[in-house]
Parts: structure tokens; C-alpha cells; sequence
């Protein structure tokens, strides 16, 4: 009701070679969304990107990313977006665009759409596996994402440790 | 075999056959708890800004969240061992089993490295595998909530009820189980946290037994007055000196309780003051005490008019042969009346009781009354008639409230309950048969403060009426009724009500000679308590009806010497009256009793008469204007009488003060007040340290950034004084000069200068590390007011009764010979604008300042420059690294010379845990010269005088800085000196006087 408001993209990253990705940071990200901002838009545009743009979540090995704009701009943040060509770490150059999958008024929202999403993708895999090894193993992940009575006791156990050792 | 996945159009290529093998464990994983290594920049550096408790709060917060998942440089240099090559693709993964362990993030400057290190290609397990990995992480940030830990914080909101924490079945039933759990958790944690205490209804607790019996617990650590109730209700009450205390009215009224002191009357309660008595031989006694005191500082015990037991005296106590060093403090002291045809004396010293216990031990000592006598024998009970039920009472100090058998078991504690009844109370000196008797809480004493108290007291106190003849013949065990038998004591008694029927024809208590002290017996004033309170006004009638000649007579000559008696002085009697006091229910019940309600009992009780002594305080004797402000009487009254007089007084439209109202009367009157302004004493230095770590610890609750900042305003020591430092300095200073002087003058022109600063030089060498001491000594004190005044007053009418020698260079090195570490109380006012304050500054002017004052009335004083706080770039360091070299910059401006390189602070003192921001660490740097002026002293008691109009400072000064600047100021301009405020920077204009 009374808070400050934003809008999160989930993005993806696509690159040709995937095991750049695992080169990938968030502030490269930031970096390189704030250079596109800047291209794109000008100063008005970078300063836009430097009020509360933040890279909240980046996973180097499926390529996601959390982008959190302020939800006044975000429009005009994300139209610069697709102009991303590459992104710049560790001294060399990654080629690669950002696919927004999502956009959310809260991480959760993008937690959610990100675990649907996800879920989804495996399914799309499993018939298209080749051999029974890689069937198998798509399964077995397949297994873990979803929520199972077994899972939902671990969680369920974790947290009860951990309370136990806070006390 | 290749894989083809179209992700939104985007086909990623994955060469699966070469990979699967080689691949074991390609995906990282997430530590089993969710919380890996890695961290986000933003934690890590708020976590350096937050404290620990919101850090903790976070982490908890944050503990579900998924954070980043990204390769650092360590674990790639680390566990990058293993190269494993297949289908001539190289492929280099860290293996180590506890990947998260070194996940961490960081720019890598050898990015280089990256490239042949990372794998070339991933496999459609590890594509699922990590995708599985994020999923079930996110799953773990979506369904577990975060904060509140409670189970029903996973509901969404619109499934909430109300007290679903209290009750589990509000819950939705697949919750049920954990929330439990969790009720019982927490009911376990509350369990072994306390035991609530199953109080008593509180109508128990306020039935009269146990009221009474709760009170007395209270009463075990410090010590009640009687009229703590009473107080209880309308004061602040502060725990001091092993006592509780009113310190000041909740309610509004320091200006009120200023004009009853000067128009009216104020009343306060010194029941806290010490009496200790001492009994023997007169010759004996005076001896012993004449090493207690000096003749140099006013009157002593062997006073005529004390000795005789018309006037009370008051005399500052010293250790046994130690003066003018290691004062005890301010006593006032009381003689009996001799008797006729013994040479036994009684005495008694009124102390403070901070000073009780040193006082106590150098009496024993100086009289050589080493043997504690056991508290039941006490010994003047053996000398006057006992009664049966004295014995029983003297040890254990409690009241029968009700006589019958059948009254509560819990008794009112009267005295002192904090002393266990086996502690000696007594002490004989077998030689010469001296007896000191600790009489604290034995007695209630009163103070009566202001011109009219004499008409408040004649209000209430009526003089007790004789026994009925009938009944003389009959023996009595109250002590009135054979009081009455003796016609000596009658005639007495007679004389006592006359001499008290005068007073009434007075019209001011200032007008009595100081001390002056009367006996008598009166009623209880509770018989004669008026149904309304009306303020008690002096009335003309009465005044006339006194005979102007007697009166006239009373107020030169005093009270007639044998009208001084009082049966107060005799322990037994005391006694017998705290004993047979008519407790409040009995005298509601006569009352009761009587055919027309309302009209008064007749006739009194026997039990009813109450033996007195009033005793006149002396109001402002130093100075010249407002002479006698402030006079009164003291009231004393055996133990039990409080309440009986206290309402009764009360009835009469007084004033009631509490100890911030002392304070302000004798700042008022101008005389040092006894814990605050004795810093040579040991509770002066005691009260001192205590008021430091008051004032620092209030400052220390105000934010940093709204705190003076005293380093900037050159105010060395806000919280206290250091007096010792101030005269060790000036003393340095002296010798300095000394040494200039003799530079100047090589042939000898004045020798005697040469000879003086050399002995000087001798004297101070020679000193050991002695206490501060403040002069005392009337006839020095004598010549420095005189030097102080100048010469050319206008408005000022000075009444000098002797011609003062002048002020020049041998009169004052001989007085520094003799005074020269001494301080000396002043009394400061601010002529033009300005409140003085605590611990302000007083300094020295140099000639421009005074040129300033020339120019007009209205021009105000000089400004401080802003000092430069070095120990901020210090305290910055010391945060950063410990071993950081300091900044030795120092504004030399105008800290000039002498002592500031020797005692600058050292580099290890800011180490100290006691470093405060904005406050000077110890050792402090050169007290006199760290300002652009020379500092002489600090004030003690600053405030705007209602008495003056103007602001009023009373405070102590170095008698060699006070000398030097008198000295070296004109005439016109002598005694004009500058005090400026510990938070501010402006110096104001005083003029100092020196009242004697």
C-alpha cells in the first residue's frame, strides 16, 4: 500500500557458446545495461538507471537474471534493453541478448513465473531425449521440481533446525 | 548426439555425447541449507554499516532468498586441477565436493585465465540439472515467507484470522501440526524464562499490616524520613547518602517557593542531618575539639555566646591538627545550658551525613573514646529515672503504635532501620569519661526558611498547659505530669511561654540575633489544626499587645540565657514522649467524642505536651545588600513528632522545598553549599566525581551529532573541575614570572623580591603532592575583598571599616607565601547580559577586553576564537586500523608556552575505552593557557539571581591567578573579570566580590 514500487523484469540471457555464460556477473550486467540505457536514452536515461536499478539475481549457469527497475521508467529502461549486444567481464567481450520473459511487481511474482517456467522447459526436454541415460537424468530433475510430500518434510525439517540453533 | 532446444526462438546447440560422461558433477549446488558463501555486494558492505542486530535481522530475513549464482576466480585457480580431455574438447570444472564453500564474487583482474578453464560445452543433464537446481530454490524463496517465523505467516493474507497464534484450530488443518510444535517451543522458552510472581490483590496489599510491613522492607536500604509519605506524593524522591530524599516538587513552583523564601516561608525537612553528642567534662571536651577546629576561620566551640548555650554556632571541622589542609567539612553545633552545680556537658554537632562517618571516627579519636558501649546500656539512662519500657525499646528502636495486646504485629519503623540493632551507637573514653552518642534519626528537625516563619510557628505552636492541680499527688509514667511537680521547672516553663509570646511582636525572623535558641513545650499542634489551610499572616493586634520594650530587648540581647533549657536535651524524656505519642486513630476517636463537633479538646491529654527546641538560622550575614535573607528557624522535635507538626505547618500556607531548593537558598544567601561546593573535602571530591559521571552520562545519551562538541569550544573539563591541576599551574606561572623579574632586575633594585621568589621556589619544592585547599582564613580573607573592590565606585556604597593596605608586589608575594596553592570563593555578577552555568569558565581580561568595557555599558565581551578539534581525525583512524599513525598537527594559535608540550596527550590515551567525542581525553592539556584567555577558576553554582536580577555565579578562583590579574589591572578596572559558558564562546563582563 505504502511502499516504494518497481517492476521486475526476469530476462534471460542468450548466448551462441554456452559455457561463456558461466563468465558472467551481475555488475557486468548492470554495467551493460547502464551503457545501453545510456546509448539509447541519453543522460536523461542514465540517470534514470542510476535510481534504484539493481541487478537482484543472476544465475551463471542457466543465464537468468533479475533486473529491478523503478516502476515510474521501466518502460522506457526496457525499450533499451534489446539493443544489448554484448556484455563486457573479465576483460573480454560476451556476445549475447536479453530475452525478457517476465515482468513482475515483486520478486516473488518473478520467483513464481521463474519456477513455472523453468518446470516447463524440462518437460519440453524430456521427449526429446536421445538415449535412456539422458531420459533418466532429465526425469530425475524433473522429480525435484516438483512438490512432492518428501520435499515439502525437508523444508519443513530445515527450518526447524535451523530455529533450533538460532535458540 | 545433438540436442536442439528452442527457447523462445533462440536455438542453443548442445553437443551432448562428448560431455555426458565426463560430467559427473558439472552443475554446482546450492549448500543443503539455501544459504551459500556467495553473498551480494549490497549485504556485504550494509552489514559493515548496519549493526549486528539489524544484520541479524536481515540475514534472518534474507535467509530464504536465493542469491547469485556465479563462478568466482578462487575456486577456478583452486580446484582447477583436474584436466580432462575428450573428444578434443578441453574441459576443466572444479570438482572439490563443496563447490558453495568457495563461491564468492569479485572482479577478476587475470581475466584470462576464464577461458580455457571454464567447460566448452554443457550436456543436457547438466542444462536439467541446474535448471532443477534453480527451481528448487526459487520454490524455497516462494513458499517460505519471509520475517516472521510464525507458521501462519505462509498464509495468504486473506486466510488469516485473528489470535491464530493463540488458537491452532483458527488454522487451516494441514498447519495445525507445526503450528503446535511451535506453541509448545515457545511455551518451553517462556517457561524457563520467569516464574510470574503471584502477586496479592491489591486491595490485600494496601490493608494497613501489610501496607506497613511492605513499607518497612522498603525501608532496609535506605533510610525514610518520617514525612517520606507525605513527600512521596508531591516530590521527585532521589536515593542519596543512604536516604531517601525529596529533591524537588513535581509540581511547578520554583518561583513560588523563591518568594516564600523572601516574603514568606519556606519549609524543608533536615531529619537526614547527623547529630552526634558528646558528654563530659568541659575543659575535656573543648580541648579535644579545639585540635577539630582553627580560630583562624571564625568562632570556635569555646565561643562565649555557644558555650553558653544561648546561640548555635557553626564551624568548618578540620583532622585533627591538619589545618588549613584536609577539612571535614561545615558543622553546626549546639551546647546545653549548663546546669547548676555540675560541670558535665552536653553537646551537639549537626553534620551532613556524607561526613558523618569521618567526623564520627576523629571525635572517637580526638577524645580517645575507643570503647564502644553496647547499645541496650546506654549510658545516660542509667543516671535519670527508666522507665520498664525503655529497656525494652532502646535496642531495638521500633514504636508500639497501639497499646493493646491484640494490635499488628507489624509496627511502624521509626529512626533509623537500615542499622542493625547490635551496631554500637555509643563510645566511653575510660580516661576521661567522655561519651559520644550517635544520635542520627534521634531527633526531627525542621527548617523553617523566610521572614515570616516566626508567624507560621507561632501559629502552630501552642505553649503546653500546666497540669491540673488534683492530680499532681498522683505518680505518672508520662513525663509531663512529673514535669509538672517541679516548681523550678514550672517558673521556667513560664519564662520559656513568655519569651516566646515576644516573638510574635517581631516582624521579621531576620531581625533576631543569628543562633539565637529557644526551649520549650508545647502541645500537639494537632489539636489545633485548622479545618482549612490559611496562609499564616503576622497580625498587627498582637504585635501591639507585646510590650515594645521587651521585644526590643529580645532583639539585641536574644533569648535570656535559662529560657535555652529544654527536657529535649534528656534521652529518657524523648522517650517517653516518642512512646506515648496519641497515634492519629486514638485522637480522631476523642475528637469524635466531643458534644459540639468541630470546637477543641479540653482538656489535652496529658500526652499531648512535647518538648521543643527552636533554634534560629542566621540568614545572609556576608555582604553588603540583602543582609539577613533567608533567616529562619529549625524546629526540634524528639523521633515520632514529624507527622504531628509537619501537617499542622503545612496548614499554615507554607512552602515545602526539597534539597534543589537548599541549594538555591544558600546560593541565594552566597555561602557555599556543603557536599557541591567543598572540593578539598572528601565528599566535596566524593559529590564531585558523582556529578561527572551524572553529567557525562547524560551526555553521552544525546545523539553524537547533536552533542557540544567542547574541544571545539576550548572547554577543557565541561564535567568537572580540576582544581588541583589550576593550582599547580598558576603556582608554575608565579615562578616563571619570578624568574623574569629577576632577569630584569640583576643589579638588585629590589631584593627583597629576589628573596621572596626564591623562598617561594624553596617552598614549592619542598611541598609534597598536597590536596587543593580553599582559604578559609577570615583575616586574609579580609584583605583579598578589599584588594578585589575598586577604588572608584559609583553606584556602589561601600561601608569600609578599615583601611585596606594597597595592593602592591611585596604585600602580594607575601600572601602567596602563604595561600599560594589555595583557591577562594567568589561570588561573580553579570552586570550586563548573561546566565552563568554550571562549570563555567572564569577568566582573566587582558587590557584590549577592558578597553572594550570602556567604550559603553552596552558592549559585550570579547568573542573565543573556534578551536580545532584534532582528536576527530584521530577517532576516525582508530575506527579504520588500530596502528594508524596520528596526525601530530596541532593549532599552536594561542595555546602558547608552559605546560602544553609536556602534557599534550599521548598517542595511547585515545586507545583509552573511555574516549567520549567532543570531550577532552585524559590527561588534560594545560587548563590556564588552553584559551585565548587565562583561565583563574570555574563557577560551582551559576544562575539567574531572583534576588539580584542578574545573572549570579558563586565559584572557586586561584588565589595567585586572582592576585596576578588584580595586580596587573588599573585601578578603575579592579575586579573585573570574565566568565564564559562551557557551550558557548562569548565572554561576559563580571565583577568579583569576595564576602566576608
Amino acid at each position: 500500500m505504502v511502499r516504494v514500487k518497481s517492476r521486475y523484469l526476469l530476462c534471460e540471457i542468450n548466448v551462441p557458446d554456452r559455457s561463456r555464460l558461466f563468465l558472467l556477473d551481475d555488475r557486468a550486467v548492470a554495467a551493460a545495461v547502464k551503457a545501453a540505457v545510456a546509448r539509447m536514452h541519453g543522460d536523461y536515461g542514465a540517470a534514470l538507471c542510476s535510481i534504484r536499478f539493481s541487478v537482484k539475481y543472476l544465475n551463471a549457469h542457466t543465464g537468468i537474471v533479475f533486473l529491478r527497475f523503478p516502476k515510474k521508467c521501466y518502460r522506457l529502461l526496457w525499450s533499451a534493453l534489446p539493443f544489448i549486444t554484448c556484455i563486457e567481464t573479465r576483460g573480454q567481450k560476451i556476445e549475447c541478448f536479453l530475452n525478457c520473459l517476465h515482468v513482475g511487481g515483486t520478486i516473488r511474482t518473478c520467483q513464481k513465473f521463474l519456477v513455472k517456467y523453468n518446470t516447463q522447459q524440462l518437460h519440453r526436454m524430456l521427449p526429446k531425449c536421445k538415449s535412456e541415460e539422458e531420459r533418466s537424468q532429465v526425469r530425475e530433475a524433473i522429480l525435484k521440481c516438483c512438490l512432492t510430500r518428501g520435499n515439502k518434510q525437508e523444508f519443513g525439517e530445515e527450518s526447524d533446525s535451523e530455529d533450533d540453533e538460532e535458540q | 548426439m545433438v540436442l536442439n532446444i528452442s527457447v523462445h526462438g533462440v536455438r542453443v546447440q548442445f553437443d551432448l555425447t562428448s560431455c555426458i560422461s565426463l560430467l559427473p558433477e558439472s552443475v554446482p549446488r546450492r549448500s543443503s541449507r539455501g544459504r551459500i558463501a556467495l553473498e551480494s555486494p549490497a549485504t556485504q558492505e550494509d552489514k559493515e554499516k548496519m549493526s549486528s542486530s539489524k544484520a541479524k535481522m536481515r540475514e534472518k530475513k534474507m535467509k530464504n532468498q536465493p542469491s547469485s549464482v556465479q563462478y568466482s576466480p578462487s575456486t577456478t585457480q583452486n580446484g582447477g586441477g583436474a584436466v580432462v580431455s575428450g573428444g578434443g574438447q578441453l574441459m576443466e570444472r572444479p570438482k572439490t565436493p563443496h563447490q558453495s564453500a568457495g563461491w564468492s564474487r569479485g572482479h577478476q583482474r587475470d581475466g584470462g585465465s576464464y577461458a580455457k578453464e571454464m567447460p566448452k560445452c554443457i550436456t543436457a543433464g547438466a542444462f536439467a540439472r541446474a535448471r532443477a537446481a534453480e527451481v528448487s530454490s526459487m520454490l524455497k524463496a516462494v513458499r517460505k515467507t519471509t520475517g516472521s517465523c510464525h507458521v501462519f505467516g505462509a498464509l495468504p493474507k486473506h486466510m488469516r484470522r485473528r489470535a491464530m497464534s493463540h488458537n491452532t484450530k483458527r488454522l487451516p488443518r494441514r498447519l495445525r501440526d507445526v503450528a503446535e510444535r511451535m506453541r509448545e517451543k515457545s511455551l518451553q522458552a517462556g517457561s524457563k524464562k520467569k516464574e510470574q510472581a503471584k502477586n496479592k490483590s491489591r486491595k490485600a496489599r494496601r490493608r494497613h499490616g501489610n501496607l506497613l510491613l511492605e513499607f518497612n522492607r522498603r525501608q532496609r536500604k535506605n533510610v525514610w524520613l518520617e514525612t517520606h509519605i507525605w513527600h512521596a506524593k508531591r516530590f521527585f524522591m532521589v536515593k542519596k547518602w543512604g536516604y531517601c530524599l525529596a529533591d524537588k516538587p513535581t509540581s511547578k513552583c520554583y518561583r513560588p517557593c523563591y518568594r516564600a523564601l523572601s516574603s514568606h516561608c519556606l519549609l524543608q525537612d533536615l531529619s537526614y542531618y547527623c547529630c552526634i553528642e558528646l558528654q563530659g567534662e568541659e575543659n575535656n571536651l573543648l580541648a579535644s575539639l579545639s585540635q577539630l577546629t582553627s580560630k583562624e576561620t571564625g568562632p570556635t566551640f569555646a565561643a562565649a555566646l555557644s558555650l553558653s548555650g544561648q546561640k548555635q554556632g557553626s564551624v568548618v571541622m578540620y583532622r585533627a591538627g591538619c589545618y588549613p589542609l584536609q577539612p571535614l567539612g561545615p558543622v553546626t553545633f549546639l551546647w546545653r545550658p549548663q546546669s547548676q552545680g555540675s560541670t558535665l556537658r552536653q553537646l551537639w554537632i549537626w553534620a551532613h551525613p556524607t561526613m558523618k562517618k569521618d567526623l564520627l571516627t576523629e571525635l572517637q579519636t580526638v577524645c580517645q573514646c575507643d570503647e564502644a558501649v553496647a547499645p541496650p546500656i546506654v549510658p545516660i539512662e542509667q543516671k535519670l529515672p527508666v522507665t520498664p519500657e525503655d529497656k525494652q525499646i532502646a535496642g531495638t528502636k521500633r514504636k508500639q503504635t497501639v497499646k493493646d495486646i491484640s494490635g499488628p504485629p507489624a509496627k511502624k519503623l521509626l529512626g533509623d532501620g537500615t542499622r542493625s540493632p547490635t551496631t554500637p551507637v555509643s563510645w566511653k573514653s575510660n580516661c576521661t569519661g567522655t561519651i559520644i552518642n550517635d544520635l542520627t534519626m534521634e531527633m526531627v528537625r525542621f527548617r523553617l526558611i523566610g521572614p515570616q516563619s516566626h508567624t507560621v510557628l507561632a501559629e502552630t505552636l501552642e505553649v503546653a498547659t500546666k497540669y491540673g492541680e488534683s492530680d499532681k499527688l498522683k505518680p505518672s509514667s508520662l513525663w509531663w505530669p512529673e514535669h509538672c511537680k517541679e516548681e523550678s521547672k514550672m517558673v521556667l516553663h513560664q519564662e520559656q511561654a513568655d519569651a516566646y509570646h515576644l516573638l510574635k511582636g517581631i516582624l521579621s525572623a531576620g531581625e533576631l540575633p543569628p543562633g539565637t535558641v529557644l526551649g520549650l513545650t508545647v502541645e500537639d499542634p494537632r489539636l489545633t489544626l485548622p479545618t482549612k489551610k490559611l496562609k499564616a499572616l503576622p497580625s498587627v493586634q498582637k504585635a501591639q499587645e507585646v510590650d515594645e520594650e521587651k521585644s526590643r530587648e529580645l532583639m539585641l540581647k536574644g533569648v535570656p540565657k535559662h529560657c535555652c533549657q529544654s527536657s529535649l536535651w534528656d534521652r529518657s524524656v524523648r522517650d517517653n514522649v516518642t512512646e506515648n505519642r496519641i497515634s492519629e486513630k486514638e485522637l480522631n476517636h476523642l475528637r469524635g467524642e466531643l458534644l459540639v463537633p468541630g470546637s477543641r479538646l479540653s482538656p489535652a491529654p496529658p500526652q499531648s505536651s512535647v518538648p521543643v527546641l527552636l533554634v534560629h538560622q542566621p540568614g545572609k550575614q556576608l555582604g553588603h545588600e540583602m543582609s539577613s535573607w533567608g533567616a529562619g528557624w529549625d524546629l526540634l522535635l524528639p523521633k515520632g513528632w514529624g507527622m504531628a507538626f509537619w501537617i499542622p505547618l503545612v496548614y499554615r500556607g507554607v512552602r515545602t522545598g526539597g534539597l534543589n531548593m537548599s541549594l538555591k537558598h544558600s546560593q541565594n544567601k552566597g555561602v557555599p553549599h556543603f557536599p557541591h561546593d567543598y572540593p578539598d573535602c572528601t565528599s566535596g571530591a566524593l559529590f564531585q566525581d558523582e556529578q561527572e559521571a551524572e553529567l557525562l552520562e547524560k551526555f553521552r545519551r544525546r545523539p553524537p551529532a547533536k552533542r557540544t562538541n567542547y574541544i571545539k569550544h576550548g572547554c577543557l573539563a565541561p564535567f568537572r573541575c580540576p582544581w588541583q591541576q589550576l593550582a599547580e599551574e598558576w603556582e608554575l606561572i608565579l615562578i616563571e614570572e619570578g624568574k623574569k623579574k629577576d632577569s630584569q632586575t640583576t643589579r638588585g633594585a629590589d631584593e627583597v623580591i629576589k628573596e621572596e621568589t626564591t623562598s617561594l621556589r624553596d617552598m614549592t619544592a619542598a611541598k609534597p603532592v598536597s590536596c587543593v585547599s580553599v582559604l578559609r582564613c577570615r583575616k586574609s580573607l579580609r584583605l583579598l575583598s578589599g584588594w578585589c573592590r575598586p577604588t572608584t565606585s559609583k553606584g556602589q556604597r561601600l561601608c569600609r571599616v578599615e583601611k585596606v593596605p594597597q595592593l602592591d608586589h611585596p604585600a602580594m608575594t607575601s600572601f602567596l607565601t602563604a595561600h599560594g596553592m589555595s583557591l577562594v570563593w567568589v561570588r561573580l555578577l553579570m552586570p550586563s547580559k548573561g546566565k552563568p552555568e554550571l562549570h563555567a569558565i572564569v577568566c582573566a581580561p587582558t587590557a584590549e577586553d577592558l578597553q572594550l568595557l570602556d567604550k559603553g555599558p552596552g558592549s559585550s565581551g570579547p568573542q573565543e576564537p573556534l578551536h580545532r578539534d584534532h582528536f576527530k581525525s584521530r577517532r576516525k583512524g582508530s575506527t579504520k586500523t588500530a596502528t594508524s599513525s596520528l596526525p601530530s598537527e596541532k593549532s599552536e594559535g594561542q595555546m602558547s608556552h608552559l605546560l602544553t608540550a609536556s602534557e599534550e596527550p599521548k598517542p595511547s590515551s585515545k586507545a583509552s575505552s573511555g574516549f567520549t567525542a567532543g570531550l577532552w581525553p585524559d590527561p588534560l592539556p594545560s587548563v590556564t593557557s588552553h584559551c585565548s584567555r587565562v583561565t583563574l577558576g570555574w563557577v560551582t553554582q551559576g544562575d539567574f539571581s531572583l534576588s539580584v536580577g542578574c545573572g549570579e555565579a558563586l565559584g572557586f578562583v586561584s588565589v595567585t591567578g586572582l592576585l596576578q590579574t588584580l595586580s596587573n589591572q588599573e585601578m578603575k578596572h579592579r575586579g573585573i573579570l570574565l566568565l564564559r559558558n562551557p557551550t558557548s564562546l562569548h565572554y561576559r563582563f563580571v565583577k568579583v566580590t569576595i564576602e566576608v
